[in-house]
């Protein structure tokens, strides 16, 4: 069998990246009308959708916590986001996904605020290429903000991971399936640097390890700035607008002014 | 734009200050905790928000729709997190499912469940909806934006706090297209103006 080069001697790995780069994302707030709040993310191959609904009464009562809002986090892959077909019914994988995420986003959530009420987060991968909790879980914070629920902070996820030997940022598939793979997904408050999801597989030393956090600390810094200039661009985007018309009739008007046969029109 | 777009975690100022609506302090600095425009006026850090639900709140007035009738009390939907339940005492005129009402609240309870009072009914017209926090950019200073809307389209209105606007009577479908211009642009400044402009031009529109 031939053996994968996960690191080339220029120091660049499988998909071109340098071990300190995440792949591509984009993320657009506000694509849902029906949900109160809503995002979409491509994080290199992986894409997602995610819409927020609430606060809102928590039915069935008996669910209801009166000293605080639930987070209803919900993950779910289309079957036909992996190569073979995944079976629809929720599995071991995602419902552990679920939990995980929907605990680190109520750390974010000012939950006190909204007592007997559930904060529902709905997130569908339709595409997937490893790392698809930490792109859902970046998407479900800027959903949740677009959505005006208050929040300590924004919860910026990324993954390292280690393949044949090298720390890297944000492993995609074969990374992630080398025989000495190690995968770490880490989601954090990027002020605090508080740590709201920590998850690894595979067998690590402590120095490596530090070394792996140091660097995911980074990525997550790198997602947050990504995060929001997503949120603002809506909001510059139509103050642009505005501007450009304003000037236009302003424009318009002076123009007017310094020729005053234009009003007239055609009468020559 | 007035005042800085910030977003939730954003710093808004390191001074001690007094705290107004969707702040909080941590470390003795003063974070947003939603999208919004940051503003510091009179000793006071605040954030407007430009996203968010409707919290009720003692002394607001809000305008709800009959869901139910029944034996000794109405159940009234106020665009909140529950129902509210006024007594058929209180009211002298049968209401009927789908009535239009007019409420202030009196009281706000742990769980922000809302008390009401003061019920008027609206007969006629129709209910429009609007993001709940840009309602004070609908009513504008000295309700300099009320007024306009109500003069450029000649409708009677009536705003709640929750994000609803009962109008009746004048050019709805005008009104319905200054209120979007107004969500639309609820962050920038001299909307009054723009939409001043907006509706003098439909009105020339309609002349010709």
């Amino acid at each position: 069998m031939e053996e994968i080069v996960y690191v080339n001697t220029e120091g660049k790995r499988i998909d071109g990246r340098k071990l300190d780069e995440l792949r591509p994302i984009k993320i657009i707030p506000s694509v849902l009308s029906r949900a109160e709040g809503s995002a979409y993310i491509e994080w290199g191959q992986n894409k997602a959708l995610v819409g927020v609904f609430g606060p809102r009464e928590a039915i069935p009562q008996h669910i209801q916590d009166p000293t605080k809002a639930i987070v209803n986090y919900v993950y779910r892959m289309a079957t036909f986001s992996v190569p073979d077909r995944k079976s629809p019914k929720p599995g071991r994988r995602e419902i552990e996904i679920s939990k995980v995420s929907g605990e680190a986003l109520a750390k974010a959530i000012f939950v006190e605020r909204f007592p007997n009420t559930t904060i529902d987060i709905y997130v569908h991968i339709f595409d997937s290429n490893a790392g698809t909790r930490c792109a859902a879980l970046t998407a479900a914070s800027v959903a949740l903000a677009d959505a005006g629920i208050p929040m300590r902070d924004l919860v910026s996820a990324c993954a390292v991971g280690r393949a044949a030997g090298h720390i890297m940022l944000d492993p995609c598939k074969e990374e992630e399936d080398a025989s000495d793979a190690v995968d770490m997904p880490l989601a954090i408050m990027p002020r605090t640097k508080e740590v709201v999801l920590l998850q690894m597989d595979g067998i690590i030393s402590k120095e490596e390890w530090k070394k792996a956090f140091e660097l995911g600390l980074k990525g997550c810094q790198q997602v947050y700035g990504i995060q929001k200039k997503a949120l603002k661009r809506k909001y510059e985007e139509i103050a642009e607008e505005e501007a450009k018309a304003i000037e236009h009739v302003d424009k318009q008007l002076k123009e007017i002014s310094e020729n005053p046969e234009l009003l007239r029109g055609g009468n020559k | 734009m007035e005042g800085k777009l910030v977003i939730p975690g954003e710093l808004v100022t390191e001074k001690r200050m007094r705290l107004g609506p969707h702040v909080f302090v941590e470390n003795g600095k003063i974070y947003s905790d939603t999208v919004g425009l940051a503003k510091i006026d009179r000793g006071i850090a605040r954030v407007v928000p430009l996203q968010g639900k409707y919290m009720p709140k003692a002394g607001d007035v809000v305008i709800g729709i009959v869901v139910s009738e029944e034996y000794s009390y109405y159940i009234i939907d106020i665009n909140s997190f529950y129902y509210s339940f006024v007594p058929k005492e209180e009211i002298r005129i049968p209401l009927r499912k789908g009535t239009i009402v007019s409420a202030k609240i009196v009281k706000v309870d742990e769980i922000n469940a809302a008390t009401l009072s003061d019920i008027r009914v609206f007969r006629g017209g129709e209910v429009l909806t609007i993001s709940p926090v840009k309602v004070p950019r609908v009513i504008g200073k000295n309700a300099s934006m009320l007024n306009l809307l109500k003069r450029g389209t000649g409708c009677s209105l009536m705003v709640g706090m929750n994000g609803r606007i009962w109008a009746k009577g004048g050019n709805i479908e005008l009104l319905k297209k200054a209120l979007a211009k107004i969500e639309r642009e609820s962050h920038l400044s001299n909307l009054t103006l723009r939409i001043q402009k907006m509706l003098e031009k439909e009105k020339q529109h309609t002349r010709r």
